[in-house]
């Protein structure tokens, strides 16, 4: 009876995993405005998924602040993957819940990221209030738009634009520097919790004289709602955004779902995945994939995070920690 | 006045004050930089009106999502829930309870009249990390507190949910229906020879959007009738499989779209008298039939259980037909015999007020209330049974003048669904027995069973 018991389980075990195995589904918590990007990579994925297994498999997209995001997962959105804004964002996973080993970063090329960004302005058409550089988001009378850096990954960005110029402008002089973000921010008009929350409100609500924005988003904004409307500033110095991706270990675990998710995020690094990035205005980091689209993305000095704050670990702790600079000077 | 109409007004008020005062009062070498002025100033007007409109929407969007993610808390005629904001992980309480009267009719001589308490059970059911599931049900009705339901269950999908624990085999069809809703207050013969509650591990879903139902599992193995007392009292098993076709459910327009059969079974060998059942029942809960206290069970126990389930608007139809086979011994010594006991029955209700009838009970579409002059749903069944026992079983493993080798039974029936949750039952059972002693020693046996059993029942 036992050996039947067993042959009846094991029976189960084999008609539940040849029947059900051909349709999968994943789901990727993303930031704001990867949405374009992800609606085509995903219907790119899905064919190549079936080319290569014969199985189905749907990708879900949950979309939303950078750092909200990382508070949904670890909270217990069931996440396959994350591919969000910062680093930092998906340490948080790591740090807060250990949903994935400390050595993330490590499992995919360039650092998990496979396409890059940076931080540019965005104008009315005709740039009336004449905005060329960060210094210009610091004069009086100048609307400013830009997220709220304590949900949203490009907000971070934004911030530490403005201070790595600022660094450079006053010769590192911390309090000076600490003075021009802060008078900057003074003049910030609305935070939205996201990226696409900022677009909305500069691009369809007519707030503000400038947005700070990803570049990415900058020239969807072109795209979509007409170069006779805006335009794109690009700033002397800006920084290089490093949107990063991995998979959620427990998660896929749990929904057996490895094998896919890994592929899903590998699959960022081919050729194909490349192209429909640099399609989507993020830069690639295929080398040819990039020469193809030199044009689309203009060259400027790019620093990087690591260079100039030492890291996310630390620039996190820095500016962006409960009663850290950001929380200093926007009380102010 | 909304914010947004606020703002287009004073955006036009200050435009005309702005114009008008231009052309009348300032000269014409100043007029171009007032307007300019104004201008300006009526852009940073419209710039704050347009933030305090954008921060208004965002706080808008704040709450929305804040009200998404808080705990709900619902409390209505199907229990109390609380839920998590993302409904992933939730806690529902409800409660059955059961009060019956039943007065018997040409019986001098057996006291059987009574108030009984019949059901009272207060069901815990949650899910939690969305797919786990779990269900608690103590009965407080009857002569002991025992836990009637205690499963786990983990759902894959809708074609895969596997449950572990103690909870109703997937034998025979009215067993499987809640004892709430059926047409009858008490379930038909046929129930006697099904499995009720055993401890084990089903595998169970929907398949072709839920045109098949199945579940299929392995067990400790119960008598018929008979519920296990949490832990198996051998080391054999019974396998139990249910399935059920409902071929025209997504027919919306066919007249079958109620229709579903189904085919149920178990198969297992038993050797303790544990296993053999504790007597067969009247619907007037009076037991007919029972095995020699020293008979015992040995060998292979299977029962088959074809049925049908028909629903069109008020119609309601079940036909159900149960084998229950066992291998036994009058005395642990005596030689081994097959019974094969066999029960069926045909019932069916129309629900007089027009609502729908249903598997899980009439929804009214009105409530009884008094001063509103409504009167809830009214339902009428009808219902013929039948139970004979193996002619082998007399008189080696039963007393033939204490135990009937058949009975019959007809019940007509009026259900009043005061609510959705409540209920009131009045239904008249008439139970024939063939028995084939001259002299009975039974009571119960030297008549018909003429029962009316009334219930007022609270079902959440």
């Amino acid at each position: 009876m036992k050996i039947f018991h067993i042959s009846t389980l094991l029976l189960a075990a084999a008609v539940a995993h040849g029947v059900y195995a051909k349709k999968i589904e994943l789901l990727n918590a993303s930031y704001d405005p990867t949405r374009e990007l992800y609606v085509d990579y995903n219907k790119a994925f899905g064919a190549y998924w079936k080319a290569r297994t014969g199985d189905d498999v749907s990708i879900k997209q949950s979309h939303g602040g950078s750092g909200k995001q990382a508070r949904s997962v670890i909270d217990g959105l069931a996440a396959d993957v994350v591919t969000l804004a910062l680093a930092a964002d998906v340490d948080a996973l790591y740090q807060n819940a250990k949903l994935i080993p400390q050595d993330w970063q490590k499992r995919l090329p360039d650092n998990s990221a496979p396409y890059t960004s940076t931080i540019v302005f965005l104008v009315r058409k005709g740039n009336p209030q004449k905005i060329k550089d960060w210094d210009d988001l610091a004069r009086a009378g100048v609307s400013v738009i830009t997220p709220n850096p304590k949900t949203s990954g490009g907000a971070r960005w934004n911030y530490l634009g403005a201070w790595a110029y600022a660094l450079k402008k006053f010769n590192g002089n911390e309090a000076q520097v600490k003075n021009f973000v802060g008078t900057l921010y003074k003049n910030v008009a609305v935070l939205d919790s996201g990226a696409r929350g900022s677009t909305t409100t500069f691009v369809q609500r007519g707030i503000g004289d400038v947005a700070i924005s990803w570049e990415n988003e900058a020239f969807l904004a072109l795209k979509e709602f007409g170069a006779d409307k805006f335009e794109v500033v690009i700033p002397s110095v800006s920084i290089l955004a490093e949107p990063t991706v991995s998979v959620v270990d427990k998660v896929i675990k749990k929904k057996a779902t490895t094998e896919v998710a890994k592929a899903y995020l590998e699959y960022l690094y081919s050729d194909e995945g490349q192209e429909i990035a640099a399609r989507n205005f993020y830069r690639p980091r295929n080398a040819q994939v990039a020469a193809k689209y030199a044009s689309t993305f203009p060259k400027l000095e790019l620093i990087t995070i690591d260079e100039v704050f030492g890291g996310w670990t630390k620039a996190q702790k820095t500016h962006f920690a409960d009663g850290g600079v950001f929380d200093q000077i926007y009380a102010k | 006045m909304s914010l947004k109409f606020t703002s287009g007004y004073v955006r036009s008020a200050l435009l005309f004050t702005a114009l008008f005062a231009g052309a009348n009062a300032l000269r014409a070498d100043d007029r171009d930089d007032a307007i300019k002025e104004l201008r300006e100033q009526i852009r940073l007007l419209d710039q704050k009106l347009r933030v305090l409109e954008r921060k208004s929407e965002l706080k808008e969007e704040d709450a929305a999502a804040a009200s998404k993610a808080a705990p709900k808390i619902t409390v209505n005629d199907k229990g109390v829930t609380l839920a998590s904001g993302d409904g992933a992980n939730s806690l529902k309480l409800r409660g059955l309870v059961q009060f019956d009267s039943r007065t018997f009719f040409g019986d001098e001589g057996i006291v059987n009249n009574s108030f009984v308490l019949r059901r009272a059970r207060i069901i815990a059911e949650g899910t939690f990390a969305k797919n786990f599931a779990f269900q608690l049900v103590p009965e407080f009705g009857g002569s002991a507190v025992i836990i009637l339901d205690a499963n786990l269950s983990l759902t894959l999908n809708k074609a895969f949910t596997v449950k572990a624990g103690k909870f109703k085999l997937p034998v025979g069809h009215e067993l499987l229906q809640s004892d709430s809703w059926t047409f009858f207050n008490e379930r038909a013969l046929p129930t006697n020879l099904v499995p009720n509650r055993d401890v084990g591990v089903q595998l169970g879903g929907d398949l072709l959007e839920g045109v098949i139902s199945y579940a299929a599992g392995v067990f400790g193995g119960v008598s018929d009738g008979g519920s296990s007392s949490n832990s198996d009292f051998d080391n054999e098993k019974d396998v139990a499989a249910r399935i059920f076709v409902s071929p025209f459910k997504n027919s919306q327009d066919s007249p079958l779209q109620g229709l579903g059969v189904g085919l149920s079974g178990s198969v297992g060998r038993e050797k303790t008298a544990t296993a053999l059942t504790g007597g067969y029942r009247t619907p007037g809960q009076q037991t007919f039939f029972r095995y020699r206290t020293t008979a015992v069970n040995d060998g292979q126990v299977w029962r088959l259980s074809p049925h049908v389930d028909y629903r069109n608007g008020p119609l309601g139809l079940i036909g159900e037909y149960v084998a229950s086979v066992v291998n036994a011994r009058p005395a642990p010594t005596g030689a081994k015999a097959e019974l094969q006991n066999k029960a069926w029955q045909i019932a069916g209700g129309y629900v007089l007020t027009g609502e729908n009838s249903s598997y899980a009970g009439v929804v009214p579409k009105t409530n009884f209330d008094l001063a509103a002059g409504t009167w809830g749903a009214f339902e009428i069944a009808a219902r013929y049974e039948n139970l004979r026992v193996d002619d082998a079983a007399f008189p080696l493993f039963a007393d033939p003048a204490a135990s009937a080798n058949e009975a019959s039974t007809v019940g007509i029936g009026l259900n009043w669904y005061l609510s959705k949750a409540v209920r009131a039952t009045f239904d008249y059972y008439q139970t024939s027995f063939d028995v084939s002693s001259l002299v009975p020693t039974s009571a119960l046996l030297r008549q018909d069973e003429k029962g009316l059993i009334t219930r007022f029942q609270v079902a959440l």
